[in-house]
Protein backbone atom coordinates (compact mmCIF):
# COMPACT_ATOMS: atom_id res chain seq x y z
CA UNK A 1 0.00 0.00 0.00
CA UNK A 2 1.21 3.39 -0.67
CA UNK A 3 0.11 7.34 -0.78
CA UNK A 4 -1.91 7.18 -3.82
CA UNK A 5 -4.11 4.41 -2.23
CA UNK A 6 -5.11 6.90 0.51
CA UNK A 7 -5.66 9.92 -2.11
CA UNK A 8 -7.52 7.59 -4.06
CA UNK A 9 -9.49 6.48 -0.78
CA UNK A 10 -9.89 10.26 0.01
CA UNK A 11 -11.08 11.74 -3.78
CA UNK A 12 -13.64 8.60 -3.51
CA UNK A 13 -15.13 8.91 -0.37
CA UNK A 14 -15.87 12.68 -0.47
CA UNK A 15 -18.30 11.35 -2.95
CA UNK A 16 -19.65 9.17 -1.36
CA UNK A 17 -19.67 11.92 1.81
CA UNK A 18 -21.52 13.97 -1.19
CA UNK A 19 -23.66 11.46 -1.77
CA UNK A 20 -24.62 10.18 1.81
CA UNK A 21 -25.73 14.21 2.55
CA UNK A 22 -27.94 14.75 -0.30
CA UNK A 23 -29.44 11.35 1.53
CA UNK A 24 -30.11 13.20 4.76
CA UNK A 25 -31.19 16.01 3.65
CA UNK A 26 -34.27 14.49 2.04
CA UNK A 27 -34.76 12.30 4.87
CA UNK A 28 -34.97 14.37 7.94
CA UNK A 29 -38.24 16.33 7.27
CA UNK A 30 -39.79 13.51 5.39
CA UNK A 31 -38.41 10.28 6.87
CA UNK A 32 -38.05 8.90 3.10
CA UNK A 33 -35.12 7.55 1.30
CA UNK A 34 -34.67 8.84 -1.88
CA UNK A 35 -33.87 5.44 -4.10
CA UNK A 36 -33.39 7.72 -7.45
CA UNK A 37 -30.85 9.98 -5.46
CA UNK A 38 -28.05 8.38 -7.54
CA UNK A 39 -29.79 8.79 -10.31
CA UNK A 40 -30.18 12.39 -9.62
CA UNK A 41 -26.23 12.77 -9.19
CA UNK A 42 -25.77 11.11 -12.69
CA UNK A 43 -28.02 14.04 -14.37
CA UNK A 44 -26.08 16.18 -12.22
CA UNK A 45 -23.43 14.99 -14.40
CA UNK A 46 -24.83 14.56 -17.48
CA UNK A 47 -26.80 17.90 -18.09
CA UNK A 48 -23.36 19.84 -17.12
CA UNK A 49 -21.45 17.85 -19.78
CA UNK A 50 -23.72 18.78 -21.87
CA UNK A 51 -24.38 22.60 -20.82
CA UNK A 52 -20.39 22.81 -20.85
CA UNK A 53 -19.06 20.77 -23.95
CA UNK A 54 -22.45 20.72 -26.67
CA UNK A 55 -23.39 24.91 -25.29
CA UNK A 56 -20.46 26.26 -24.50
CA UNK A 57 -21.59 27.26 -21.17
CA UNK A 58 -18.62 28.66 -18.66
CA UNK A 59 -17.26 26.38 -16.25
CA UNK A 60 -19.85 28.13 -13.54
CA UNK A 61 -23.11 28.40 -15.78
CA UNK A 62 -23.17 25.29 -16.78
CA UNK A 63 -22.92 24.42 -13.09
CA UNK A 64 -25.70 26.44 -12.29
CA UNK A 65 -27.66 24.78 -14.85
CA UNK A 66 -27.38 21.39 -13.49
CA UNK A 67 -27.85 22.62 -10.17
CA UNK A 68 -31.49 24.02 -11.26
CA UNK A 69 -32.31 21.35 -13.36
CA UNK A 70 -31.89 18.89 -11.33
CA UNK A 71 -33.19 20.84 -8.09
CA UNK A 72 -36.36 21.13 -10.25
CA UNK A 73 -36.48 17.44 -10.97
CA UNK A 74 -36.36 16.59 -6.89
CA UNK A 75 -39.22 19.01 -6.76
CA UNK A 76 -41.50 17.60 -9.41
CA UNK A 77 -40.01 13.49 -7.87
CA UNK A 78 -41.56 14.92 -4.25
CA UNK A 79 -44.68 16.34 -5.83
CA UNK A 80 -45.50 13.21 -7.94
CA UNK A 81 -43.61 10.34 -6.50
CA UNK A 82 -43.54 11.37 -2.53
CA UNK A 83 -46.16 13.74 -1.43
CA UNK A 84 -49.21 11.63 -2.95
CA UNK A 85 -47.66 8.82 -0.91
CA UNK A 86 -47.30 10.18 2.38
CA UNK A 87 -50.74 12.51 2.21
CA UNK A 88 -52.28 8.66 2.84
CA UNK A 89 -50.44 8.35 5.81
CA UNK A 90 -47.28 8.81 7.14
CA UNK A 91 -46.12 5.95 7.89
CA UNK A 92 -47.05 4.36 4.22
CA UNK A 93 -43.98 2.85 2.76
CA UNK A 94 -45.02 3.22 -0.50
CA UNK A 95 -42.52 5.71 -1.46
CA UNK A 96 -39.99 2.58 -1.58
CA UNK A 97 -41.50 1.61 -5.17
CA UNK A 98 -42.10 5.18 -6.16
CA UNK A 99 -38.73 6.53 -5.73
CA UNK A 100 -37.52 3.40 -7.40
CA UNK A 101 -39.69 3.62 -10.37
CA UNK A 102 -38.21 7.49 -10.60
CA UNK A 103 -34.42 6.63 -10.84
CA UNK A 104 -35.40 3.44 -13.07
CA UNK A 105 -37.56 6.60 -15.30
CA UNK A 106 -34.73 8.81 -15.13
CA UNK A 107 -31.86 5.95 -15.80
CA UNK A 108 -33.93 4.76 -19.04
CA UNK A 109 -34.55 8.62 -20.45
CA UNK A 110 -30.73 9.43 -20.30
CA UNK A 111 -29.70 5.95 -21.44
CA UNK A 112 -32.04 7.36 -24.52
CA UNK A 113 -30.95 11.04 -24.79
CA UNK A 114 -27.12 10.63 -23.86
CA UNK A 115 -26.11 7.27 -25.28
CA UNK A 116 -24.14 4.85 -23.94
CA UNK A 117 -20.87 6.45 -23.92
CA UNK A 118 -19.07 7.97 -21.11
CA UNK A 119 -18.87 11.97 -21.74
CA UNK A 120 -15.41 13.39 -20.75
CA UNK A 121 -15.56 16.50 -18.36
CA UNK A 122 -13.27 19.15 -17.85
CA UNK A 123 -12.46 20.21 -14.57
CA UNK A 124 -13.03 23.88 -13.63
CA UNK A 125 -10.19 26.82 -14.92
CA UNK A 126 -7.23 26.73 -12.83
CA UNK A 127 -7.76 22.84 -11.71
CA UNK A 128 -6.19 20.26 -13.67
CA UNK A 129 -7.00 16.42 -13.36
CA UNK A 130 -2.94 16.15 -15.02
CA UNK A 131 -1.33 14.24 -11.77
CA UNK A 132 1.69 16.43 -9.84
CA UNK A 133 4.07 14.76 -8.41
CA UNK A 134 4.22 16.40 -4.86
CA UNK A 135 6.45 15.32 -2.88
CA UNK A 136 6.42 11.81 -4.25
CA UNK A 137 2.52 11.75 -3.87
CA UNK A 138 0.88 11.27 -7.20
CA UNK A 139 -1.97 13.98 -6.72
CA UNK A 140 -3.32 16.69 -9.01
CA UNK A 141 -5.36 20.08 -7.99
CA UNK A 142 -8.01 18.65 -8.47
CA UNK A 143 -8.58 16.02 -6.35
CA UNK A 144 -7.54 18.78 -3.60
CA UNK A 145 -9.91 20.81 -4.41
CA UNK A 146 -12.50 18.15 -4.40
CA UNK A 147 -11.66 17.30 -0.57
CA UNK A 148 -11.75 20.60 0.35
CA UNK A 149 -14.91 21.67 -1.99
CA UNK A 150 -16.62 18.58 0.57
CA UNK A 151 -15.85 19.66 3.58
CA UNK A 152 -16.74 23.18 2.98
CA UNK A 153 -20.47 21.97 1.95
CA UNK A 154 -20.62 19.77 4.39
CA UNK A 155 -20.15 22.59 7.11
CA UNK A 156 -22.26 24.59 4.89
CA UNK A 157 -25.30 22.38 4.95
CA UNK A 158 -24.76 22.40 8.73
CA UNK A 159 -25.33 26.03 8.88
CA UNK A 160 -28.26 25.85 6.91
CA UNK A 161 -29.48 23.75 10.13
CA UNK A 162 -28.66 26.61 12.29
CA UNK A 163 -31.44 28.92 10.63
CA UNK A 164 -35.29 29.10 11.97
CA UNK A 165 -35.95 26.83 9.13
CA UNK A 166 -32.93 24.44 9.57
CA UNK A 167 -34.06 24.29 13.02
CA UNK A 168 -37.86 23.62 12.15
CA UNK A 169 -36.71 20.50 9.81
CA UNK A 170 -35.03 19.13 12.75
CA UNK A 171 -38.17 19.83 14.67
CA UNK A 172 -40.24 18.17 12.40
CA UNK A 173 -37.77 15.07 11.97
CA UNK A 174 -38.33 14.73 15.83
CA UNK A 175 -41.70 15.36 16.43
CA UNK A 176 -43.97 15.90 13.67
CA UNK A 177 -47.22 16.88 15.35
CA UNK A 178 -45.48 19.21 17.84
CA UNK A 179 -44.29 20.91 14.60
CA UNK A 180 -47.67 21.22 13.11
CA UNK A 181 -48.77 22.78 16.39
CA UNK A 182 -46.15 25.38 16.39
CA UNK A 183 -47.00 26.64 12.70
CA UNK A 184 -44.89 24.52 11.00
CA UNK A 185 -45.70 23.37 7.59
CA UNK A 186 -44.23 20.09 6.85
CA UNK A 187 -45.44 19.95 3.46
CA UNK A 188 -43.35 22.85 2.54
CA UNK A 189 -40.32 22.04 4.12
CA UNK A 190 -40.58 19.09 2.80
CA UNK A 191 -40.99 20.60 -1.17
CA UNK A 192 -37.55 22.17 -0.30
CA UNK A 193 -35.90 20.12 0.84
CA UNK A 194 -36.39 17.71 -1.96
CA UNK A 195 -35.33 20.94 -3.87
CA UNK A 196 -32.42 21.62 -2.12
CA UNK A 197 -31.47 17.69 -1.63
CA UNK A 198 -32.02 17.75 -5.84
CA UNK A 199 -29.55 20.47 -6.28
CA UNK A 200 -27.07 19.07 -3.79
CA UNK A 201 -26.86 15.56 -5.65
CA UNK A 202 -26.29 17.49 -8.98
CA UNK A 203 -23.89 19.45 -7.09
CA UNK A 204 -22.62 15.66 -6.72
CA UNK A 205 -22.64 15.08 -10.03
CA UNK A 206 -20.65 17.72 -11.57
CA UNK A 207 -17.82 17.70 -9.17
CA UNK A 208 -17.57 13.61 -9.77
CA UNK A 209 -17.44 14.38 -13.74
CA UNK A 210 -14.07 15.05 -14.36
CA UNK A 211 -12.77 11.86 -12.17
CA UNK A 212 -15.26 9.25 -12.91
CA UNK A 213 -16.74 10.47 -16.36
CA UNK A 214 -20.30 11.21 -17.18
CA UNK A 215 -22.46 8.30 -17.45
CA UNK A 216 -25.16 6.22 -17.13
CA UNK A 217 -23.06 4.00 -15.20
CA UNK A 218 -22.49 6.49 -12.48
CA UNK A 219 -26.11 6.25 -10.70
CA UNK A 220 -25.98 2.60 -9.27
CA UNK A 221 -22.56 2.62 -7.87
CA UNK A 222 -22.62 6.08 -5.96
CA UNK A 223 -26.25 5.22 -4.75
CA UNK A 224 -25.20 2.44 -3.07
CA UNK A 225 -22.05 3.94 -1.56
CA UNK A 226 -23.68 6.93 -0.22
CA UNK A 227 -26.22 4.99 1.43
CA UNK A 228 -23.95 2.95 3.04
CA UNK A 229 -22.36 6.02 3.96
CA UNK A 230 -25.35 7.59 5.47
CA UNK A 231 -26.14 4.33 7.16
CA UNK A 232 -22.82 3.60 8.67
CA UNK A 233 -22.41 7.40 9.77
CA UNK A 234 -26.21 7.32 11.37
CA UNK A 235 -29.54 8.63 9.16
CA UNK A 236 -29.91 11.96 9.64
CA UNK A 237 -26.59 12.84 10.89
CA UNK A 238 -24.12 14.98 8.51
CA UNK A 239 -21.00 15.09 10.24
CA UNK A 240 -21.34 11.46 10.89
CA UNK A 241 -22.16 10.72 6.81
CA UNK A 242 -18.50 12.93 6.48
CA UNK A 243 -16.40 10.65 8.43
CA UNK A 244 -18.34 7.41 7.18
CA UNK A 245 -17.93 8.62 3.58
CA UNK A 246 -14.32 8.45 4.10
CA UNK A 247 -13.73 5.29 6.14
CA UNK A 248 -15.42 3.75 3.26
CA UNK A 249 -13.53 5.48 0.45
CA UNK A 250 -10.51 4.45 2.35
CA UNK A 251 -11.37 0.55 2.80
CA UNK A 252 -12.22 0.59 -0.77
CA UNK A 253 -8.98 1.68 -1.73
CA UNK A 254 -7.36 -0.09 0.62
CA UNK A 255 -9.20 -3.71 -0.26
CA UNK A 256 -8.20 -2.94 -3.97
CA UNK A 257 -4.83 -2.37 -3.64
CA UNK A 258 -4.42 -5.04 -0.77
CA UNK A 259 -6.62 -7.72 -2.21
CA UNK A 260 -7.24 -7.18 -5.82
CA UNK A 261 -8.95 -4.72 -7.56
CA UNK A 262 -11.70 -7.41 -7.86
CA UNK A 263 -12.75 -7.73 -4.07
CA UNK A 264 -13.29 -3.75 -3.51
CA UNK A 265 -16.88 -3.91 -3.21
CA UNK A 266 -17.04 -7.24 -0.89
CA UNK A 267 -14.70 -5.13 1.48
CA UNK A 268 -16.94 -2.27 1.98
CA UNK A 269 -19.49 -4.26 2.46
CA UNK A 270 -18.37 -6.88 4.59
CA UNK A 271 -17.07 -3.60 6.43
CA UNK A 272 -20.92 -2.29 6.25
CA UNK A 273 -22.55 -4.97 7.37
CA UNK A 274 -20.09 -5.50 10.29
CA UNK A 275 -20.45 -2.07 11.60
CA UNK A 276 -24.29 -1.84 11.51
CA UNK A 277 -24.47 -5.11 13.65
CA UNK A 278 -22.32 -4.16 15.98
CA UNK A 279 -24.34 -0.39 15.73
CA UNK A 280 -27.63 -0.75 14.41
CA UNK A 281 -27.89 2.81 14.09
CA UNK A 282 -24.58 3.92 12.94
CA UNK A 283 -21.08 5.53 14.21
CA UNK A 284 -22.77 8.32 15.67
CA UNK A 285 -26.11 6.91 17.72
CA UNK A 286 -29.50 7.79 16.61
CA UNK A 287 -30.38 10.23 14.69
CA UNK A 288 -32.70 11.94 17.37
CA UNK A 289 -32.12 10.82 21.09
CA UNK A 290 -35.38 10.83 23.17
CA UNK A 291 -35.17 11.55 26.91
CA UNK A 292 -38.59 10.89 28.52
CA UNK B 1 -72.09 37.41 27.21
CA UNK B 2 -69.02 38.81 25.27
CA UNK B 3 -68.11 38.33 21.80
CA UNK B 4 -67.43 34.53 21.30
CA UNK B 5 -63.43 33.94 20.04
CA UNK B 6 -64.21 30.18 19.38
CA UNK B 7 -67.76 28.50 18.65
CA UNK B 8 -67.87 24.79 18.26
CA UNK B 9 -70.93 24.12 16.67
CA UNK B 10 -73.07 20.65 16.48
CA UNK B 11 -69.16 18.96 15.78
CA UNK B 12 -68.92 14.96 15.58
CA UNK B 13 -65.01 13.61 15.60
CA UNK B 14 -63.84 10.32 15.45
CA UNK B 15 -60.87 8.20 14.62
CA UNK B 16 -61.85 6.62 10.85
CA UNK B 17 -65.14 5.21 11.51
CA UNK B 18 -64.91 5.35 15.72
CA UNK B 19 -67.25 8.21 16.46
CA UNK B 20 -65.17 10.10 19.64
CA UNK B 21 -67.29 13.30 19.90
CA UNK B 22 -71.35 13.52 19.43
CA UNK B 23 -73.16 16.37 18.48
CA UNK B 24 -71.06 18.97 20.24
CA UNK B 25 -71.19 22.16 21.16
CA UNK B 26 -69.13 24.96 23.05
CA UNK B 27 -68.02 28.49 22.96
CA UNK B 28 -65.07 30.57 24.51
CA UNK B 29 -65.88 34.18 25.06
CA UNK B 30 -63.16 36.61 23.84
CA UNK B 31 -61.07 37.00 27.44
CA UNK B 32 -62.79 34.49 29.07
CA UNK B 33 -61.17 31.29 31.17
CA UNK B 34 -63.34 28.90 30.22
CA UNK B 35 -62.66 24.96 32.23
CA UNK B 36 -63.70 21.90 29.94
CA UNK B 37 -63.70 19.14 32.83
CA UNK B 38 -64.44 15.31 32.74
CA UNK B 39 -63.20 11.83 32.94
CA UNK B 40 -60.25 9.93 31.38
CA UNK B 41 -61.63 9.06 27.62
CA UNK B 42 -64.67 11.18 27.70
CA UNK B 43 -63.31 12.90 24.52
CA UNK B 44 -61.82 15.85 25.72
CA UNK B 45 -58.04 15.98 23.89
CA UNK B 46 -59.99 14.87 21.07
CA UNK B 47 -61.95 17.69 20.71
CA UNK B 48 -59.08 19.73 21.30
CA UNK B 49 -57.34 17.94 18.45
CA UNK B 50 -59.77 18.71 15.77
CA UNK B 51 -60.03 22.71 16.70
CA UNK B 52 -56.22 23.03 16.23
CA UNK B 53 -56.62 21.24 13.26
CA UNK B 54 -55.00 17.41 13.72
CA UNK B 55 -58.47 15.66 13.34
CA UNK B 56 -61.04 17.29 10.40
CA UNK B 57 -64.71 16.61 12.19
CA UNK B 58 -67.10 15.00 10.26
CA UNK B 59 -70.26 17.34 10.95
CA UNK B 60 -70.38 20.60 12.61
CA UNK B 61 -68.73 23.80 12.31
CA UNK B 62 -65.71 25.10 14.34
CA UNK B 63 -65.51 29.06 13.64
CA UNK B 64 -62.86 31.31 15.52
CA UNK B 65 -62.41 34.50 15.53
CA UNK B 66 -65.25 35.00 12.89
CA UNK B 67 -63.53 32.40 10.04
CA UNK B 68 -64.64 28.60 9.71
CA UNK B 69 -61.76 26.86 10.53
CA UNK B 70 -62.91 23.45 10.77
CA UNK B 71 -61.34 21.95 7.47
CA UNK B 72 -58.69 24.20 8.15
CA UNK B 73 -54.15 23.26 7.93
CA UNK B 74 -53.07 23.15 11.44
CA UNK B 75 -50.28 26.07 10.36
CA UNK B 76 -53.03 28.02 9.14
CA UNK B 77 -55.21 27.44 12.59
CA UNK B 78 -52.07 28.34 14.55
CA UNK B 79 -51.35 32.00 11.81
CA UNK B 80 -54.92 32.64 12.83
CA UNK B 81 -53.83 32.79 16.82
CA UNK B 82 -54.97 29.54 18.14
CA UNK B 83 -52.24 28.40 19.85
CA UNK B 84 -52.62 24.30 21.47
CA UNK B 85 -49.91 23.66 24.40
CA UNK B 86 -50.49 19.40 23.90
CA UNK B 87 -50.81 16.98 26.51
CA UNK B 88 -47.39 15.14 27.39
CA UNK B 89 -44.94 18.38 27.04
CA UNK B 90 -44.78 17.94 23.42
CA UNK B 91 -41.42 19.68 22.97
CA UNK B 92 -38.00 19.28 20.51
CA UNK B 93 -36.14 17.67 23.07
CA UNK B 94 -33.07 17.36 21.42
CA UNK B 95 -33.10 21.37 20.59
CA UNK B 96 -32.06 23.72 23.48
CA UNK B 97 -34.67 26.00 25.49
CA UNK B 98 -33.54 29.13 23.55
CA UNK B 99 -34.42 27.24 20.18
CA UNK B 100 -37.47 26.09 20.68
CA UNK B 101 -38.78 29.32 21.88
CA UNK B 102 -37.28 30.49 18.54
CA UNK B 103 -39.36 27.60 17.04
CA UNK B 104 -42.07 29.56 18.66
CA UNK B 105 -42.04 32.46 16.42
CA UNK B 106 -41.71 30.13 13.53
CA UNK B 107 -43.84 31.62 10.44
CA UNK B 108 -43.68 34.93 12.23
CA UNK B 109 -42.64 38.22 10.63
CA UNK B 110 -41.75 39.78 14.23
CA UNK B 111 -38.68 42.22 14.03
CA UNK B 112 -35.64 41.84 16.30
CA UNK B 113 -36.90 43.93 18.88
CA UNK B 114 -40.65 42.42 18.86
CA UNK B 115 -38.96 38.96 19.26
CA UNK B 116 -36.94 40.10 21.85
CA UNK B 117 -39.74 41.63 23.64
CA UNK B 118 -41.68 38.13 23.50
CA UNK B 119 -38.83 36.10 24.59
CA UNK B 120 -38.10 38.63 27.78
CA UNK B 121 -41.72 38.93 28.28
CA UNK B 122 -41.67 34.58 28.80
CA UNK B 123 -38.50 34.58 31.07
CA UNK B 124 -39.87 37.54 33.35
CA UNK B 125 -43.27 34.95 33.44
CA UNK B 126 -40.47 31.72 33.67
CA UNK B 127 -37.29 33.26 34.96
CA UNK B 128 -35.77 29.13 35.18
CA UNK B 129 -36.37 29.06 31.56
CA UNK B 130 -33.83 32.35 31.04
CA UNK B 131 -31.44 30.29 33.67
CA UNK B 132 -31.53 27.35 31.27
CA UNK B 133 -31.40 28.69 28.21
CA UNK B 134 -28.68 26.87 26.72
CA UNK B 135 -30.00 23.69 28.02
CA UNK B 136 -31.82 21.24 25.64
CA UNK B 137 -35.43 21.20 26.09
CA UNK B 138 -35.20 17.01 27.20
CA UNK B 139 -32.52 17.71 30.32
CA UNK B 140 -35.16 19.95 32.12
CA UNK B 141 -37.51 18.79 34.44
CA UNK B 142 -41.14 18.21 33.87
CA UNK B 143 -42.42 21.21 35.24
CA UNK B 144 -40.21 22.70 33.30
CA UNK B 145 -41.09 21.39 30.55
CA UNK B 146 -44.31 22.33 31.45
CA UNK B 147 -43.23 26.30 31.44
CA UNK B 148 -41.21 25.90 28.20
CA UNK B 149 -44.05 23.97 26.23
CA UNK B 150 -46.39 27.45 27.60
CA UNK B 151 -43.72 29.98 26.97
CA UNK B 152 -43.21 28.62 23.10
CA UNK B 153 -46.74 29.35 22.65
CA UNK B 154 -46.81 32.35 23.85
CA UNK B 155 -44.29 33.36 21.53
CA UNK B 156 -46.81 34.00 19.36
CA UNK B 157 -48.93 36.31 21.43
CA UNK B 158 -52.27 34.11 20.53
CA UNK B 159 -55.65 35.37 20.80
CA UNK B 160 -56.78 31.73 22.28
CA UNK B 161 -54.45 29.20 24.10
CA UNK B 162 -56.22 25.57 24.70
CA UNK B 163 -53.97 23.54 27.59
CA UNK B 164 -54.14 20.33 27.72
CA UNK B 165 -53.71 18.42 31.04
CA UNK B 166 -50.61 21.13 31.86
CA UNK B 167 -50.35 19.80 35.56
CA UNK B 168 -50.20 16.24 34.76
CA UNK B 169 -47.15 14.18 36.43
CA UNK B 170 -45.90 17.45 38.01
CA UNK B 171 -45.47 17.68 41.55
CA UNK B 172 -47.50 19.50 43.75
CA UNK B 173 -44.88 23.02 43.99
CA UNK B 174 -45.11 22.74 40.18
CA UNK B 175 -48.40 22.58 39.85
CA UNK B 176 -48.70 25.82 42.17
CA UNK B 177 -46.41 27.32 39.55
CA UNK B 178 -48.22 26.13 36.67
CA UNK B 179 -51.78 27.33 38.08
CA UNK B 180 -50.00 31.19 38.90
CA UNK B 181 -48.66 31.27 35.21
CA UNK B 182 -52.22 30.82 34.21
CA UNK B 183 -53.37 33.67 36.72
CA UNK B 184 -50.79 35.83 35.30
CA UNK B 185 -51.77 35.05 31.23
CA UNK B 186 -55.26 35.53 32.68
CA UNK B 187 -54.52 39.03 34.18
CA UNK B 188 -52.98 39.34 30.75
CA UNK B 189 -56.20 39.12 28.76
CA UNK B 190 -55.00 35.90 27.16
CA UNK B 191 -58.10 33.80 26.49
CA UNK B 192 -57.57 30.09 28.08
CA UNK B 193 -59.56 26.92 26.84
CA UNK B 194 -58.24 24.48 30.11
CA UNK B 195 -58.43 20.98 29.78
CA UNK B 196 -57.63 20.04 33.85
CA UNK B 197 -57.44 16.48 35.57
CA UNK B 198 -57.45 18.59 38.92
CA UNK B 199 -60.95 19.63 38.90
CA UNK B 200 -61.21 22.01 41.58
CA UNK B 201 -58.75 24.08 40.71
CA UNK B 202 -59.22 24.27 37.52
CA UNK B 203 -62.92 25.79 38.15
CA UNK B 204 -61.56 27.88 40.78
CA UNK B 205 -59.52 29.69 38.48
CA UNK B 206 -62.15 29.53 35.32
CA UNK B 207 -65.19 31.66 34.13
CA UNK B 208 -67.11 29.44 32.66
CA UNK B 209 -66.96 25.65 32.64
CA UNK B 210 -68.18 22.66 30.14
CA UNK B 211 -68.94 19.02 31.65
CA UNK B 212 -68.18 16.25 29.27
CA UNK B 213 -69.21 12.81 29.65
CA UNK B 214 -68.95 9.69 26.92
CA UNK B 215 -68.64 12.45 23.74
CA UNK B 216 -70.71 14.73 24.98
CA UNK B 217 -71.56 17.93 27.05
CA UNK B 218 -73.62 17.21 30.09
CA UNK B 219 -73.73 20.54 31.39
CA UNK B 220 -72.03 23.58 31.24
CA UNK B 221 -72.33 27.21 32.87
CA UNK B 222 -70.92 29.79 35.67
CA UNK B 223 -67.33 27.53 37.28
CA UNK B 224 -68.81 28.48 40.82
CA UNK B 225 -72.26 26.71 39.31
CA UNK B 226 -70.70 24.16 37.70
CA UNK B 227 -68.71 23.12 40.97
CA UNK B 228 -71.44 22.61 43.13
CA UNK B 229 -73.51 20.71 40.33
CA UNK B 230 -74.89 17.17 40.46
CA UNK B 231 -73.73 16.65 37.08
CA UNK B 232 -69.79 17.13 37.67
CA UNK B 233 -70.36 14.38 40.34
CA UNK B 234 -72.16 12.47 37.88
CA UNK B 235 -69.38 12.69 35.08
CA UNK B 236 -66.89 11.62 38.12
CA UNK B 237 -68.75 8.77 39.64
CA UNK B 238 -70.40 7.18 36.58
CA UNK B 239 -69.30 4.22 35.55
Amino acid sequence: MDIDTLVRGLVNGSLYALVAVSFNILYRPTNVFNFAQGELVMLGAMVFASASTLMGLPWIGALAVALVAVGILGLIEERIAVAPVLAKSQHNTGWVITTLAVSLIISNLVGRVWGPDPIMVEPPPLLSTQTLDWTGIQINSYQIALIIVTFVMVLAIERVYRTRHGKAVLATAEDREAALLRGIDPAKLSRWSFFLGGAFAGLTGVLAAPILYASTALGPSLLLKGFAAAAVGSIGNNRGALIAGYLIGLTEAIGASVLSPGYQEAVIFVLVLTLLLLKPHGLFGRPFTRTV
Amino acid sequence: MADKLLSVETVDVGYGHVGVIENLSLAVPKGAVVALVGRNGAGKSTLLRAVSGLLTPSKGRIVFDGRDIGRAKPHAIVDAGLLHVAEGRRLFRSQTVDDNLELGAYGTSLSKADFAGRVERVHELFPILKEKRHDLAGALSGGQQQMLAIAQAMMRDPKLLMLDEPSLGLSPLLVDQVFAAILSLRGSGTTILLVEQLVERALEIADAAYVMQNGRVIANGPAAEIAKSEALKTAYMAV
